[in-house]
């Protein structure tokens, strides 16, 4: 046995702008030094897909790395460092247990499965307002549709989305362990607060419970005890931040994938089982989501000693990449026969609360957007977002022919 | 020790000991059983330990709660004895039950 501390390992600066833009030449460089492992700025990077797999599973030996991110943002004692060390995802056992019990009921795949209604009408409406302009910036079009489905989720009126929006794209920063983001971090958790609490208020003072409206649900775990005012807030503010953010990066790299594959795209609109192929495979090809961890109790994993406190990133986003766990690995192939599965979403405790409403809102989002989006193209430069934070797509501007719409809810058909 | 019983769907058959208290997926899982993924850990959030109980095993194991319930309807799948393995404890009156597993747990 080693200590980590003791192997030669290749560097991975995945802080690097050109890393988020293509990952891939460092991936590749680090594979050629060492099979699985590499150091980076922040401690160690993991980079085959079954070791990231099984310590991704090691709840008892690992932790959310919250208390070192705000360690190394400066952020210990400010409000957006209290709220980064004691929201749900930094919690472990009981307490977590508890946090995500008061909402779990309402991420189940039956009552996600009740909200694709509301995710069709509110893609349509969407396309019927972006559509006709024939151009736009896909990421700008797609970052209104989950987080307008989240606010029909909480039963919640849209007026105040553009007032959030700024604040809700700076949390999702969060991760990026940039020091220099703090001064706007504080700035968009105070609007979120803000935001949360007005909503929490007005919501208490009309009273009465609308079953399956995810704020009345929270607001009767609080009155039951299970959830106090403040977590409460905060599971709102994690939310509202967690929907704007990781469906709508999924959507935009999807249709980035769609520019170089046309046919697939034209299918989606037609075909509507195979987008769950399609959301399913550019989950495992590039996904958003890198969360770190942090030694709680000494590790050892393939002979390796992981010391206390040292950080780990596993990058779920690209852990897909692997040649080893999936042949061709950089081909997008949606109707590919796993042999392993993808782990976008993690694995564990932990393992993201919303991954069945993503899946279900890309997919009924995808299967309309096809059919009134057509023939897109490339019109401008793409940019990247900051790796390993809710990594994607920044900008992705497109041109197409404007498709008509097709039914009320946009079920069945093909592009006119 | 509770022994149960896991089959494949290829039909490749584990007897396994299991550990009074833990359950049928942690069961699978400790001792390299294939077709159980069980990503979450056991937080009845993924719906990846799925397994059919045996006929006649149905009323001991009993029903699934709501919220298993809730998670089996990821699975558009209509077959009898349908239950997340996380969900079910090596408890001894379980002692020879049997379980098959699904083909896919995608």
């Amino acid at each position: 046995m080693q200590s980590v501390t003791d192997l030669t390992l290749p560097y991975m600066p995945f802080d690097e702008p050109d890393f988020a833009v293509d990952p891939m030449p460092y991936l590749e460089a680090a594979r050629r030094q060492h099979p699985w492992l590499a150091k980076c700025a922040v401690g160690y990077f993991v980079h085959e897909y079954h070791a990231i797999r099984d310590l991704y599973l090691m709840d008892d030996k690992f932790r959310n790395s919250a208390d070192a991110i705000t360690a190394h943002m400066g952020a210990k004692g400010t409000p957006w460092g209290r709220f980064m060390e004691e929201m749900m995802i930094a919690k472990s056992g009981p307490e977590h247990a508890r946090l995500r019990g008061s909402v779990a009921a309402a991420f189940t795949p039956r009552s996600i499965n009740r909200l694709r209604s509301l995710m069709r009408e509110v893609v349509s409406n969407l396309l019927d307002e972006w559509v006709p302009r024939g151009a736009f910036d896909f990421a700008a079009f797609a970052s209104n549709f989950p987080i307008t489905v989240m606010f029909g989720f909480m039963g919640a009126s849209t007026d105040a989305l553009q007032s959030i929006r700024k604040s809700l794209e700076t949390q999702g920063l969060s991760y990026s362990m940039d020091p220099s983001l703090l001064p706007a971090l504080e700035e968009a958790y105070q609007v979120l607060w803000d935001f949360v609490d007005k909503l929490v208020i007005e919501r208490q003072k009309r009273g009465g419970r609308n079953e399956g409206e995810l704020l009345d649900e929270m607001i009767a775990a609080n009155a039951a005890g299970r959830l106090s005012d403040v977590e409460m807030r905060e599971l709102l503010i994690f939310l509202f931040a967690a929907a704007y953010d990781t469906s709508k990066n999924m959507t935009t790299l999807i249709m980035h994938m769609m520019l170089k594959h046309p046919e697939m795209w034209t299918r989606c609109g037609e075909d509507r089982a195979f987008c769950s192929k399609v959301v399913e495979e550019i989950l495992r090809h590039t996904s958003t989501s890198n969360v770190p961890r942090t030694v709680s109790s000494e590790v050892i994993y393939r002979d390796v000693l992981f010391p206390k406190d040292v950080m780990l990133i596993l990058p779920l986003s690209i852990s897909g990449r692997d040649p080893n766990a999936f042949p061709d690995a950089m081909k997008f192939q949606p109707e590919r026969v796993h042999v392993n599965h993808h782990i976008a979403f993690g694995r564990g405790m932990h393992m993201c609360l919303g991954q069945h409403l993503a899946r279900a809102q890309i997919e009924e989002g995808i299967h309309l957007m096809a059919q009134r989006i057509v023939k897109p193209k490339l019109a401008g430069k793409v940019t990247w977002r900051r790796f390993p934070g809710t990594w994607g797509v920044s900008s992705l501007p497109i041109t197409f022919e404007p498709g008509a719409r097709l039914s009320r809810d946009g079920d069945g058909g093909a592009a006119a | 020790m509770v022994k149960i019983t896991y089959i494949e769907a290829s039909g490749a058959e584990h007897v396994i000991d299991v550990m009074p208290g833990l359950s049928i997926m942690e069961g699978a899982v400790k001792n390299n059983v294939p077709g159980i993924l069980a990503d979450c850990g056991g937080a009845c959030a993924c719906g990846t330990c799925r397994v059919f109980v045996d006929e006649a095993w149905r009323e001991r194991t009993g029903k699934p709660s709501d919220m298993e319930e809730a998670m089996l309807e990821l699975h558009d799948d209509p077959s009898p004895g349908q239950r997340l393995s996380c969900q079910i404890r090596a408890v001894e009156n379980l002692n020879g039950l049997v379980v098959r597993m699904p083909k896919s747990q995608f």
